[in-house]
């Protein structure tokens, strides 16, 4: 019979493998670092249900110092990402992908064609409403 | 031994999920995202039918399914939004719904502290942060997942076997538990009896655990070093963080 720690147990590992999955699969490198917020959750579920389990107070022990290193984790994380973002002006993480040196070759290609450059509108004194842009092209980013 | 068709009630529910989670990623083109939701919901009942909680108590097996079923949904929304700041939102309700399931589990404090850590300060940060980095209209990079199919199976390739490890162990008693390995007889350890839960009540066998003098004996009489640890490294990631912010003289964000 299943008892209510593995229930407990079970939407921890829902919960860890979302957050992997969007790990793996978001480029958002905001996104990507929430999705590993999500993990911790799962983990912490997991604490707090085998705590209640043997009615111990070192599960939420535990989690406490999950708590902490996830504060640490965000607050270095948001000064790599505006730093990373201040350099190319995108959170795109697949931007940097090649750390090595520029004219080694790439073991792995890139799985999609790479992304249309954005369309750029000449810069005029605006008059009249703004034209639509195409669908699959993005609009220019909005200075001021 | 359970052979593998036999495991059905984890499988299948893995199956489907995984199916509902690869539709609904974002993607070039349309999302086929009334089959996705079908799946996934289809998948949730399965597997939240086959764990059921059985506490004999209906107002706590509600509140279970609530808080454990909006965690999912919505870690499953946060993955495959195409807009960030709705993510971000989406990511503030699963803390919420972990939060609703710490509760369940005695710990009223972690509970409030969860909230106060994540949605006060890590959610509200980085809308902020996306914000100021967002281009104007969807992203390219929002819009297209990254190897959609081979991380899918990753991830519910794990699931399954946590699923079925934990199907196999709490099904058959002490009898199914050493499957894999024997049982190692591990020294038995006194607990210190000044960070045990202290029982409130002989009758009802109810203890204070959750409550914050018991975590606080627990944390500074069993933890104390590693919560001073744990102080020092907020303290470096606090210099760590400001060491490597931009500054704002070499350019403002």
């Amino acid at each position: 019979m299943i008892s209510a720690l593995e229930s407990q147990l079970a939407i921890g590992a829902i919960l860890f493998t979302l957050g992997a999955i969007g790990f793996l699969t978001r480029r958002n490198l905001i996104l990507m670092m929430l999705s590993g917020e999500m993990m911790l959750h799962g983990v912490s579920i997991n604490l707090t249900a085998f705590g209640r389990y043997h009615n111990n107070a070192a599960g939420q022990s535990f989690t406490v110092f999950v708590l902490t290193v996830a504060a640490c984790e965000a607050g270095l994380a948001l000064a790599v990402i505006l730093t990373l973002y201040q350099r190319r002006k995108s959170l795109d993480v697949e931007l940097w992908s090649n750390l090595g040196e520029a004219d080694l070759t790439r073991e792995v290609e890139p799985a999609f064609p790479a992304a249309p450059p954005p369309h750029e509108y000449p810069r005029l004194t605006p008059a009249g409403a703004m034209p639509k842009p195409q669908a699959p092209t993005v609009t220019a980013k909005t200075t001021t | 031994m359970n052979p593998l068709p036999e495991q059905w009630r984890m499988i299948v529910p893995a199956a489907l999920g995984a199916l509902a989670v690869w539709m609904l990623l974002p993607r070039d083109g349309k999302r086929r995202w009334v089959l996705g939701s079908l799946c996934g919901l289809v998948a949730l009942v399965g597997v939240l039918s086959t764990v059921r909680p059985v506490i004999d108590d209906w107002a706590m097996d509600g509140l279970f399914y609530l808080f454990g079923g909006g965690a999912v949904l919505s870690g499953v929304m946060m993955i495959t939004d195409r807009n960030p700041i709705y993510a971000a939102l989406w990511f503030a309700l699963v803390t919420l719904s972990t939060c609703g399931l710490f509760l369940l589990n005695a710990a009223p404090f972690l509970s409030a502290a969860t909230i106060v850590v994540y949605a006060g300060a890590i959610v509200v940060t980085f809308v902020f942060v996306i914000m100021l980095a967002q281009q104007a209209g969807a992203a390219t990079y929002d819009r297209r997942a990254f190897q959609p199919m081979l991380a899918t199976c990753a991830g519910f390739l794990l699931l399954g076997a946590i699923l079925y490890t934990i199907d196999a162990s709490g099904r058959g008693g002490e009898d199914a538990r050493p499957q894999f390995l024997p049982r190692v007889q591990i020294a038995e350890v006194t607990p210190n009896p000044l960070s045990q839960p202290r029982i409130l009540n002989e009758e009802t066998g109810e203890t204070d655990l959750g409550s914050l003098s018991s975590i606080g004996r627990s944390l500074f009489g069993d933890y104390l070093f590693a919560v001073e640890l744990a102080g020092t490294v907020l303290l470096i990631a606090t210099i760590g963080a400001i060491a490597l912010a931009p500054r704002r003289a070499q350019g403002h964000l």
